[in-house]
């Protein structure tokens, strides 16, 4: 029923090379060509100096990323990540406003706010049985609409030491990067290690199977839109402290850049497979490929073009990947 | 022996004859009724089930098989009835429910995870946790790798599932099941999806789960399978039980004029009283075509059904694509219709009259979705209407015509394809085949997943058109079929033709013999890529 097996060592490792998803061993082959390419092109890029900023600028990319994973795993897409940034971005400086006192609650506030809005839209998806498509495009129009409402301009400010967020450093690594990874290991932990995880790869495998099997459908939904409305309501908190202020359009263009490094890392639109591994490979291989264009002084419209040459070709592999299979 | 079991209301212990040969009922169901609007869908059945008894359920399509089992499993509730399960009495809230307390059903459509791992998919819905509250992996792939191994079976628990073959598949349910203490497995038509030697590995796999004490319901349309597994045979018909009989006391034949309720002889319609005549309206000369067709020559002629008998994968369905033109020639040429072509293509053959059923019906023939009418004008469409518009009224008459013609169910020509039973959706094709082909037919499996009487209607529309005057090829794996359709039968081994049998010599021994000629045509080994 499996293949003959031949010595137990050997087959060991064979599989275990096997089982890594071509996916990974693509973007670390585009990584390690984007480096070689950067430090031949330009004598700034490779330095740890270099290194160290893109590490920083990639948290907030990074963490909108994530929650997106948590939801393209379950079979669906969150278009409402950007108006969400925009949304917290600005309720959270107008709200704070410069008082240091305020910052706390406002901050686990915001973050509350776009969980529960983030489930809104998994149960909506779950119970009203309307394509995930439809309905975050729906609630973006709507977050867009309301942050419009509450603010034309960006409002308020935040306390300087808000921003250690964004430029604090330990041991000279940017404390917003470190965060982010330590967002990616517990996200790591929740899929693998706990059942909610594992739901969530059942439900984006085969939904109806996933139910038959007595998993709750509704609640490993709203627990994975959820993630990402919370997420994305964090990246509108550390863009606050990045910027010093909100900005009622903060989150323009999140929608698609979270979806780039998602499927560039190996999770498949359908659901199912893939993880937040590949997308923290991904984050870091977008942030650093627009870090050396801009080196390279190439245009913005140029680095578009290249992203979207990047997505078609990375996922191109994977169905490829998946025929073979 | 009686063939209908009496029933004793109130006598839940032994409410049937067969209950004789059981020692301890797992599962008993006394005068269960299920009614669907407008259909009485299962009319006070009993039935009774042992530990480690292995049950055939076997019926027709619409006998009330799925319903009573679905009614076992907690997933329809009964209008009326007892169902005692483990020495209680019972009736299920929920499939859950009735899966906490051991009834387990493997549905054709296997619930697995494709991109999960095989322990992740055994411990889908309650993952064995360490005191933090997180998944204890070691402990998983410890308890899965002993159920597997309990099942002999040495698939690798961290092996994703999408990299298992069907069997394989299979095994992982049933490994899910028995994790979850499964005191009866309910198999819906597990075999239709595996080939020859899987089947076996499955079969062994229902004994050792018959060892352990685990009872088996297994339904099947194959009946060499019910004498090949089961203990004993329950047969329903039109929601009503005929009758619940040991194995031993039974036979083949016996078993099907249960299930259609009139003698086997008439399964099948008269053969051919002449011999063919004129000119071969298919034939091909010597062709080549890909791994499988080597060299084969064969010719059939007006009125004539031929059968193209084999071992699966020994090249009869690419001998179809060759005659066709869907799969490329490299030597050789067809005859189709009087006109010889060394590279026929589809097109072609169509407008030569000539007609092809895939095996796959669903996949390569019928638009699922859409209805009866649209099915069968698919291929005709200039026919039925003026250069620009269609005649939607001219497409309504000919499929309400067909649907009469060949005794479609169905409640019309508005009627979705999707909606229809197998051999309803089999008589659809024959009857679009049928519009455009004047000339010959060539039928892959044409009953492949379709019920007894189904069948018999199946033959019969055969028959009807090769006595219309068109030469008809039958490939299939059912070897009573080729035997008792079939007026002559050329038999394939690993590409080659090893021989043609008629009359007399037309046996299934004989066919064996020749199938087998070359020494073991390639059977699926059971291996994934």
């Amino acid at each position: 029923m499996t293949p003959t097996q031949s010595t137990p060592a050997s087959t060991a490792v064979t599989r275990w090379f096997r089982r890594i998803p071509l996916s990974l061993i693509v973007v670390v082959a585009l990584l390690l060509l984007l480096t070689v390419t950067g430090t031949v092109l330009s004598d700034r890029f490779a330095t740890s100096r270099n290194f160290l900023n893109v590490f920083q600028q990639a948290a907030s990319l990074g963490v909108v990323s994530l929650g997106q994973t948590l939801v393209v795993l379950t079979g669906g897409i969150d278009l409402s990540v950007g108006a969400m940034i925009s949304l917290t971005s600005n309720l959270t400086s107008g709200l704070i406003d410069g008082n240091p006192d305020r910052v706390l609650p406002v901050v686990i506030g915001v973050v509350a706010l776009g969980a529960a809005i983030g489930c809104m839209n998994g149960l909506l998806t779950h119970y009203l049985r309307i394509h995930p498509l439809i309905v975050t495009l729906g609630m973006a129009s709507i977050l867009q609409g309301v942050t419009l409402l509450y603010s034309l301009a960006p409002l308020g400010k935040v306390p300087q030491e808000f921003q250690v967020l964004a430029y604090g450093r330990f041991l000279g690594v940017s404390i917003g990067g470190l965060a982010m990874i330590g967002l990616f290991v517990l996200a790591a932990i929740f899929l693998h290690f706990t059942r909610t995880g594992n739901a969530i790869y059942a439900v984006g495998g085969d939904p109806r199977g996933a139910h038959l099997m007595g998993i709750s459908v509704a609640r490993t939904l709203a627990i994975a839109y959820g993630l990402s409305g919370a997420l994305a309501a964090i990246t509108g908190i550390y863009l606050v402290s990045r910027m010093g202020t909100g900005d009622p359009w903060r989150g323009e263009g999140f929608e698609l850049a979270s979806i780039t490094p998602v499927v560039v890392g190996g999770t498949i639109l359908a659901g199912g497979r893939g993880g937040v591994l590949g997308t923290l490979l991904g984050v870091y291989l977008i942030s650093l490929l627009n870090n050396l264009l801009n080196f390279l002084d190439v245009s913005t419209f140029y680095q578009w073009i290249i992203q979207g040459l990047i997505i078609i070709t990375a996922v191109a592999i994977n169905v490829e990947r998946g025929r073979r299979a | 022996m009686r063939m209908a079991c009496p029933r004793a209301p109130g006598d839940a212990q032994f409410p049937c004859n067969a209950a004789n040969f059981m020692t301890s009922a797992i599962v008993s169901v006394t005068g269960m009724s299920k009614s669907f609007p407008g259909v009485r869908s299962l009319d006070r059945v009993d039935l009774e089930v042992a530990r480690g008894e292995v049950r055939a359920l076997v019926g027709e399509n619409g006998a009330g098989k799925s319903t009573l089992i679905k009614i076992i499993a907690g997933a329809y509730r009964p209008d009326d009835g007892e169902l005692a399960f483990d020495g209680r009495s019972t009736r299920w809230s929920s499939p859950h429910e009735a899966a906490r307390a051991g009834v387990h059903v493997i549905y054709q459509e296997l619930i697995l995870f494709p991109d999960m791992t095989v322990a992740q998919n055994i411990f889908v819905n309650d993952q064995p946790r360490n005191r933090f509250c997180l998944i204890d992996k070691a402990d998983m792939r410890r308890r899965a790798t002993a159920i597997l191994e309990e099942l002999g079976s040495p698939i690798d628990p961290d092996e994703k599932v999408r990299n298992l073959t069907v069997a394989s598949q299979q095994l992982v349910e049933i490994a899910r099941a028995l994790k979850s203490n499964a005191k009866l497995i309910i198999f819906d038509e597990p075999t239709a999806v595996l080939g020859g030697h899987e089947v076996d590995i499955l079969f062994a796999m229902i004994a050792r789960l018959k060892a352990r004490g685990v009872a088996v319901i297994f339904i099947s349309h194959r009946l060499e399978e019910v004498f090949a597994i089961a203990d004993s045979a329950t047969v329903l018909k039109d929601g009503k039980l005929v009758g619940t009989l040991p194995v031993k006391e039974l036979t083949q034949s016996k078993l099907v004029s249960m299930m259609i309720g009139r003698p086997l002889a008439d399964m099948f319609p008269p053969k051919a009283t002449s011999e063919p005549q004129g000119a071969p309206v298919l034939a091909a000369n010597d062709i080549w075509s890909g791994p499988k067709v080597k060299g084969i020559s064969l010719a059939l002629h007006k009125g004539e059904i031929v059968g193209l008998a084999g071992m699966v994968g020994s090249g009869r369905t690419e001998i179809a694509h060759a005659l066709f033109g869907s799969a490329p020639l490299e030597r050789g040429s067809v005859t189709q219709g009087g006109t010889a072509a060394t590279s026929p293509d589809p097109c072609q053959s169509i407008a030569r009259g000539i007609g092809f059923l895939t095996e796959n019906r669903k996949e390569e023939g019928l638009f699922m979705l859409q209805d009866i009418a649209v099915n069968i004008s698919a291929p005709i469409l200039g026919r039925i209407g003026s250069a620009l518009f269609l005649n939607r009224t001219a497409e309504r008459m000919l499929a309400r015509q067909q649907i009469a013609q060949y005794a479609i169910a169905a409640t019309g020509p508005n009627a979705a394809v999707v909606n229809l039973s197998g051999g309803n959706q089999q008589k659809v094709l024959l009857g679009r085949w049928v519009n455009t082909s004047n000339t010959a037919l060539i039928l892959d499996e044409p009953t492949r997943g379709v019920d007894v009487g189904a069948k018999m209607e199946i033959y019969r529309i055969i028959r009807e058109l090769a006595n219309r005057g068109l030469g008809i090829l039958v490939i299939s794996s059912e070897l009573p079929e080729i035997i008792g359709l079939c007026d002559r039968v050329i038999v394939i081994a690993e590409g080659r033709k090893t021989g043609e049998l008629t009359g007399r010599d037309l046996t299934e021994e004989r066919v064996m013999e020749l199938a087998v000629a070359t020494g073991g045509a390639g059977l699926p080994n059971g291996v994934a890529a």
